[in-house]
């Protein structure tokens, strides 16, 4: 028995001898020193400690790049170029990286260990975007399965962004999701309202970050926004509008169509068809109808798709309710906010109609 | 099939929390390789293959795309919708991101209602993979491939 006991406290022993050598050896060998972050030829210099994510490194810098999944190297979003530095491409960023983009060496940056001086290139864009920790000052729930969400930002401070773009909600830790996850979701609020931010968002089934707004976030709480990102707004021309949505794709248009009013756009005639199957499934509803009553340029169209008969507003497929209502686009323009699938239905009957492709915008958050 | 750190690495993405809120395991116990080898058995068993089972759910959920989640009767048989959520799910295998909008189908001659998304297809179709017991998306292969009629092709007979 003693023999017994004596052999696993020996074992024990060396076992954490080994593991002090090995901490010891990792913090020697694995000591990358400074090293310096070049961005956009200049534009940006970064002195940082070697070692970590190129990724995490940027965004302790206060530069962050679009991800989706936290630098788990799942989702393939947090693309830049890396020029010099950065090492070789590593089996783990292979499944994201096309032939274009691996010639242009562009890298996933969650994969890019900073372990030497590096040369990146990044949309400039980026470098305007902020982290926001801001209070959640109202939850409204718009639909049984739509929230809208208001945030304020700190005192003194304001956001600089185009009616259309989006933000990246990092969710804190709850039940066995045990890191904080961020998901992209379009601004509604417009940009006049600079000093907070409203989002919609959709419950989706087990969803990691919709569960935690449907079930753990409360008003009052702080969170984390990220943004603002994106290249879907409303482009300068003198062309009719089409928009249109389905479900919290509604949230990208309603800031556009408020942004619209703020800065007086009244000689472009705006039509918005809002897409749903039930009555239930409408929200926003008086104030679309309110700002129709009040503008002559701005029309409002919303359509059900399911058998309820018992309503004032277009019936069918809001692809079907835009084919009967125009005849030859050759003067518009469409944006587009919803799934996928609705908008290559929508694109198509667009372009049926003699709209070209390049006058449709749209945001597939896919 | 053996269970090897490649798979043991795979099966931790496949946690709850990790790439989604309640995983790809249930409450399954076993090994990925067993998992995937039980359900592989079943597939060769019925003469037909993985990628056979994802192309039939895939037809029945293009037959309910496009319809803004509208309920619809694919074959006279079969109540779909097809939800629109926004997004992508990456695969645990990293091998990509795929859609996540859910198809929901309801069989109202055997009663039994599947859920799966674009996600759960590529799984099917490139891994073999159906989910673990116990998972709402899990797929018992037997049951598709008798619910769904997928019979052997031709030159598999």
């Amino acid at each position: 028995m003693i023999e017994v006991l004596t052999g696993i406290a020996v074992l024990s022993g060396v076992s954490a001898g080994l593991t002090v050598l090995l901490l010891i050896a990792e913090a020697w060998f694995a000591d990358y020193g400074e090293c310096v972050i070049d961005v956009n030829a200049g534009e940006r210099q970064y002195k940082v400690k070697g070692g970590s994510s190129l990724l995490r490194t940027l965004s302790e810098q206060k530069l962050f790049l679009p991800s989706g999944c936290g630098g788990r190297g799942s989702c393939g979003t947090c693309k830049c170029r890396v020029l010099e530095g950065g090492g070789p491409i590593l089996p783990t960023e292979t499944p994201y990286l096309n032939e274009t983009e691996r010639r242009s060496q562009v890298r996933l940056s969650c994969q890019v260990k900073v372990k030497e001086n590096i040369r990146i290139e990044v949309p400039a864009e980026l470098l305007n975007v902020r982290e926001f920790v801001a209070t959640t000052v109202r939850i409204t729930q718009l639909t049984h399965d739509i929230r809208g969400l208001r945030f304020e930002l700190p005192p003194g401070e304001t956001i600089k962004f185009k009616a259309g773009q989006f933000v990246n909600l990092v969710s804190q830790p709850y039940g066995d999701v045990t890191e904080s996850t961020s998901r992209a979701y379009s601004i509604s609020s417009p940009p006049s309202d600079n000093r907070a931010l409203e989002l919609v968002i959709r419950l989706v089934p087990n969803g990691m970050v919709t569960t935690w707004v449907f079930q753990h976030l409360k008003e009052g709480q702080p969170v984390t926004l990220i943004g603002p990102y994106g290249e879907f707004f409303l482009r300068e021309s003198s062309r009719e509008i089409i928009f249109i949505a389905g479900g919290s794709g509604l949230a990208p248009i309603r800031s556009i169509i408020l942004d619209m009013i703020d800065r007086g756009i009244t000689h472009r005639p705006a039509t918005f068809f809002f897409g749903a199957v039930k009555r239930r499934d409408l929200y926003y509803v008086e104030e679309f109808e309110r700002i129709a009553a009040q503008h002559p340029w701005f029309r409002y169209k919303p359509a059900l798709s399911g058998d309820e008969t018992d309503h004032p507003y277009e019936r069918g497929l809001i692809t079907d309710v835009v084919a009967r209502h125009y005849g030859t686009l050759d003067h518009h323009e469409a944006y587009l906010c919803g799934s996928p699938g609705m908008i290559n239905a929508c694109v198509k009957v667009l372009t049926q109609k003699g709209l070209p492709e390049h006058l449709i915008f749209y945001d597939k958050f896919s | 099939m053996k269970q090897t750190p490649e798979l043991d690495r795979i099966q931790a993405r496949m946690r709850p929390g990790v790439l989604t809120m309640k995983g790809f395991l249930g409450t399954d116990p076993r090994p990925l390789a067993d998992i995937l080898a039980e359900d592989d058995a079943a597939v060769r068993a019925a003469g037909v293959t993985h990628a056979q089972i994802a192309d039939r759910l895939e037809a029945i959920t293009r037959a309910g795309t496009d319809l803004m989640e509208a309920e619809t009767i694919v074959e006279n048989r079969f109540r779909v919708v097809v939800r629109d959520d926004r997004g992508l799910l990456p695969s645990p295998f990293g091998d990509g991101r795929f859609s996540k909008g859910d198809t929901e189908v309801t069989d109202p001659v055997t009663g039994r209602t599947f859920r799966w998304n674009g996600l759960t297809l590529h799984l099917i179709r490139h891994h073999g993979f159906y989910n673990g017991k116990g998972s709402d998306y899990r797929l018992d292969p037997a049951v598709l491939i008798e619910v769904f009629g997928i019979a052997p092709a031709p030159d598999q007979t």
